[in-house]
């Protein structure tokens, strides 16, 4: 057994089989996780020892995992990538963590993330930028910039993230794996911290479709908690994944992959999603162009500036110093929380709350914040809509494949393409979404992003197993393949 | 276009202060976020529209009774991400209101 | 003369197991930090959830105010920066409170009075900062208790009415139970705003606002010196400035800060509660626990001809007024049933420091002594000594009557052979009476009372002796 390639399943048959041991496994997870650090820095902390905590065995029990820098772990420096937090150890578990605790899975490492999971880019935390292991000079993309980088390169089996407007699905395109993001509330928020508290969704990274239903299945459930989560569905989301999708009904939008000129690596990457749709009919489904007003899609990526930068502003407002977080001192308490601050934001993170703070100031509300609420609404009601009469929507994740470092960054820019910022759709109306790879551009890989009706997750991971097995790109790992 | 001064002031309000090149960048940011806000007045009847708070809205959220937890924080989890600890609590200097 | 006019904003907390949005402990200790969960500290990561307690307490409250109420429960998010607010928002409620346009109805100096409440909801208390000499301390405990806010229009006119509107809301708390309204503890305080207006002028006054006032008395103190130093400013012609006051011990009012712009507190919704529906079966039930209120029963008491100042006295308090209700089911004699009730119980429950409900006496004990003084079976006198004595003793009232078989003897036949006898002992009284001295027939009278151990009919013995003694002529 390879253990960079090996799904959840394969390491739980040879656990099974006595061909290994828990330990040994923790132990090849962190010699990759420390082997890999000068290369692709995806990992704040690591952990030295293995130290199984399960109550009972479950499919999950000694398998290695990393977790995403912003969820709270008991006694683990937690620091959401930002130097406010450089220090803070956590006192309480999130719910997700006590979960997998629980379920016997091994923490290998809290991953790097965009500084408070502000950013698709990965090159915004305090502990510096996360490489592609396709590509080290390439971005991974963001903000479960870590999370993606210890998947893609094989170093643990799945890590947990958080998908505030594609921050694991858009990583997963970048780097050949899977990113899944569940129904809003499917899964318990307590404990991850909070970027945009109506945005944010607790989403994972696999090497294949059925990886992320069985961690789904861990993770699922009513936590009371979190007054946000839903009732469990009962559902075994491994059952119906090699169900036919023979006879299901999927669209795509037509403005966001048509333009009138298009870049050398947008031709690559559409012509590669029409092969794809080719695939998909030959499997008995049938995909339609559907067509959305374009000021509405254009409103999509504004919008959603708007929101989660002033859900931010105010979800960020407890780092102050004061009774937690890296405190600089002064004379008066306003001069410790302008020293704190002024010391631990990086000037994106300023920027963005400036940004969120304006937009819901009283003069400007009704026509900022609040528009772009209504934006939320038409552009939910259409999918929902739309999801009367198909089972899903299927989009390119991304324009392309993951920019160079300095190609891309985290400043509002004019020109921006709506197929690079549809997925946040999936946030807007808390509908299950997953990223899987679907093939190659210029060596990198590429994913193809599928959202369906919430609740129905089930059926999203079905279809999206569906389409996984006609492809050739299941549990692969960076290097892997030389395309 | 919003002047610089108001910005400052913004990040003011905030508790942090902005770089000069830190609040250029920032009023580009500005003027491209309302220019593309602006578009959104021009969807017809977007005033009509209810604005959406959450994803969406199942009303199966309960309430939480009335009972209390045993495994509140120690005194010591409470004080442990503070260096400013007089008589088991937070220190800050002298608040005059 | 100016005309003033008073708007109060009071904060009560609710009373509960735990706090509003943790199920940390809620209640009032020494001990700092004992109290706290990772929400009530703002940890990052933390979720509110909602205590269903607090929302029907605050419901309740809602109702008996005779406020409207909304369809379902949502929260709103207040933004600003302050070292007793660890999340750096308060969760509170702006677009939709728990009541909204209600009105409370009571008694000024005997004249009826209506404030209108502009708005009740519920939001969570802050940290406690405690004051050194150069740093300030912060105890989390109270940081997340379940507080109510009941906002009034400014239609209160007088201290008088201010203190009259706050007494009277403090026992509509007591009275729905939601709160033990205790301002010593802090859990009842209010904020002052007031305006003076010439009685031409026909817009309000610059507005001064006084913050966190606990007792009713310096709410009553703060209003007058504001009162008299605004006047005083006017008559000089000068400004009001637009601020806020703090108030000292001696009821002077100091200045804490002038109002620059009003804070932009950028409210928006809550997005970490989602909302719940309020049915209307829970609103019934809700409404059906809220008791007959203070002014209602005051009316009802005037109604059965009981004076306003003991009606006022027995609704006071919702357990006195409960048990007097009871009380009038045993007997039909309301005006010795109410000095009984106010002179005899509330005096022994002053003087054994006791409430209500550990008495002794029950309505029933009490209602069977009355009736026996209204049948004239048993003196005035007697009873009382009777009812101190069955508190003593924990012994029925009526046990001991029968013990020493006490009555009251009318019968004239009766009495009239022990007066024969008294006279006839007491010659020189005789003389004295004859010579016109009239009032000793009262001592005769006593003598009487002292042969029949104070059970013989005073009135009757009286006219019996004066019958007597004239037959002597």
């Amino acid at each position: 057994m390879e253990y960079i390639k090996s799904t959840i399943e394969d390491l739980r048959k040879s656990l099974d089989n006595k061909e290994i041991t828990g330990e040994e496994l923790f132990n090849k997870a962190k010699t990759l996780a420390n082997d890999s650090q000068n290369e692709i820095n995806a990992f704040v902390t690591i952990m030295d020892s293995y130290m199984p905590k399960g109550k009972t065995k479950t499919i999950l029990t000694d398998i290695p995992y990393s977790l995403k820098d912003n969820f709270s772990t008991t006694g683990i420096l937690t620091t959401a990538s930002s130097n406010i937090l450089k220090n803070y150890v956590p006192v309480y578990d999130a719910t997700v963590y006590k979960k997998l605790k629980d379920a016997g899975a091994i923490l290998v490492g809290k991953t790097v993330l965009d500084e408070l999971a502000m950013g698709g880019t990965g090159t915004t935390g305090h502990t510096g930028i996360v490489r592609n292991p396709w590509d080290k000079s390439r971005l991974i993309g963001g903000s479960s910039a870590g999370s993606c980088a210890s998947v893609a390169s094989g170093i643990v089996p799945f890590s947990i993230g958080s998908d505030t407007g594609d921050s694991v699905r858009k990583p997963a395109s970048f780097g050949g794996v899977v990113g899944f993001k569940p129904t809003y509330g499917r899964i318990s928020r307590y404990g991850l911290f909070a970027f945009a508290s109506s945005l944010d969704h607790v989403a994972m990274l696999t090497r294949c479709v059925k990886d992320a239903a069985i961690v789904t299945n861990i993770l699922k459930g009513y936590d009371p908690l979190d007054m946000t989560s839903l009732k469990d569905d009962g559902l075994d989301y491994t059952k119906d994944l090699d169900k036919s999708i023979k006879g299901k009904k999927f669209f795509y939008i037509k403005e966001a992959c048509s333009y009138d000129k298009k870049s050398d690596m947008l031709s690559k990457t559409l012509s590669q999603f029409d092969d794809l749709i080719k695939k998909i009919e030959k499997l008995g489904a049938t995909v339609d162009e559907i067509s959305i007003d374009k000021d509405l899609l254009n409103a999509i990526y504004p919008s959603y500036m708007v929101i989660s930068c002033a859900e931010a502003t105010s979800n960020n407002s407890n780092l102050t110093g004061i009774p937690f977080a890296s405190r600089i001192d002064g004379n008066t308490y306003e001069e410790i929380m302008f020293n704190t601050r002024t010391e631990g934001f990086s000037e994106l993170i300023k920027r963005r709350f400036v940004i969120g703070s304006y937009v819901l100031q009283k003069e400007n509300q009704e026509k900022l914040f609040l528009n772009a609420c209504r934006v939320r609404r038409l552009i939910v009601d259409k999918m929902h809509e739309l999801f009367k009469d198909y089972d899903a929507l299927i989009m390119p994740a991304s324009g392309g494949i993951a920019p160079k470092f300095g190609e891309a960054s985290d400043v509002l820019s004019d020109e921006y393409l709506i197929l690079e910022n549809h997925m946040a759709i999936g946030n807007f109306g808390g509908f299950p979404s997953i990223t899987i790879p679907y093939g190659f551009v210029d060596s990198m890989p590429i994913g193809v992003n599928i959202t369906g009706n919430i609740f129905k997750d089930n059926e999203v991971l079905n279809i999206a197993k569906q389409i996984e097995d006609i492809l050739d790109f299941k549990g692969q790992v960076a290097g892997d393949k030389n395309v | 276009m919003i002047e610089r001064e108001k910005i400052e002031s913004y990040a003011e309000k905030l508790m942090f202060r902005m770089k000069p090149e830190e609040l250029d960048t920032l009023e580009k940011e500005f003027d491209i976020i309302l220019k593309q806000m602006k578009l959104i007045e021009n969807i017809k009847d977007i005033e009509k529209v209810n604005p959406m708070t959450f994803p969406f809205i199942t009303y199966e959220a309960e309430l939480r009774s009335d009972e209390e937890e045993s495994d509140s924080l120690t005194v010591d989890e409470v004080l442990k991400n503070s260096k400013h600890v007089v008589k088991d609590q937070i220190k800050v200097p002298k608040v005059v209101e | 003369m100016y005309k003033v006019v008073i708007g109060l904003e009071v904060h009560c907390e609710v009373l509960t197991n735990t706090k509003n949005f943790s199920n940390a402990k809620n209640s009032y200790t020494n001990i700092p930090n004992i109290n706290v969960m990772p929400v009530d500290l703002g940890l990052p990561g933390i979720l509110p959830v909602v205590n269903k307690e607090a929302c029907k307490k605050a419901l309740k409250t809602a109702m008996a105010l005779n406020c409207q109420t909304p369809d379902e429960i949502i929260f709103d998010r207040k933004n600003y920066y302050y070292p007793d607010l660890p999340k750096g928002y308060q969760i509170t409620q702006v677009t939709k409170p728990f009541g909204r346009n209600g009105h409370l109805t009571f008694l000024v100096n005997g004249e009826e009075k209506t404030v209108d409440i502009h708005q009740l909801h519920l939001e969570e208390d802050t940290a406690a900062l405690e004051h050194y000499t150069n740093y300030s301390l912060i105890d989390y405990n109270r940081s997340g208790i379940p507080l109510m806010e009941i906002v009034t229009e400014p239609c209160i006119y007088s201290a008088d009415e201010a203190v009259a509107f706050l007494e009277n809301l403090r026992n509509v708390f007591l009275y729905c139970e939601v709160s033990e309204a205790k301002s010593d503890k802090g859990q009842m305080r209010c904020d002052v705003n007031i305006s003076l207006m010439k009685d031409t002028d026909t817009k309000l006054g610059t507005k001064v606002e006084m913050k966190n006032i606990n007792a009713f008395n310096s709410v009553k103190a703060a209003i007058e010196y504001e009162i008299k130093r605004q006047s005083e400013l006017l008559d000089k012609g000068e400004k009001i400035v637009q601020e806020t006051r703090r108030i000292d011990e001696d009821g002077k009012t100091y200045s804490m800060r002038e109002k620059v712009d009003a804070v932009d507190y950028k409210y928006f919704v809550e997005p970490n509660l989602a909302p719940v529906k309020i049915t209307d079966e829970f609103k019934e039930k809700v409404r059906s626990e809220i008791p007959e209120l203070e002014y209602s029963r005051i009316k009802r008491y005037l109604k059965l001809g009981i004076n306003l100042e003991d009606a006022s006295t027995i609704a006071r308090d919702k357990y006195i007024s409960d048990y007097f209700d009871e009380l009038l089911n045993y007997t039909k004699n309301i005006s010795i049933a109410t000095n009984y009730l106010t002179i005899v119980i509330l005096g022994s429950l002053n003087k054994l420091n006791i409430s209500i409900k550990e008495l002794f006496i029950t309505p029933k004990m009490l209602g069977e002594v009355v009736n026996l003084v209204d049948k004239n079976e048993v003196s005035n006198q007697l009873a009382k000594n009777i009812i101190y004595e069955a508190m003593e003793k924990n012994i029925e009232p009526l046990e001991i009557i029968k013990s020493k078989n006490i009555k009251q003897i009318s019968d004239e036949g009766e009495l009239i052979n022990i007066i024969k006898k008294i006279i006839s002992e007491s010659p020189d009284q005789v003389k004295e009476y004859l010579s016109g001295k009239e009032m000793v027939a009262n001592f005769l009278v006593g003598k009487v009372m002292k042969e029949t151990n104070k059970q013989a009919n005073p009135a009757t013995s009286l006219k019996l002796i004066k019958e007597e003694l004239e037959r002597m002529r």
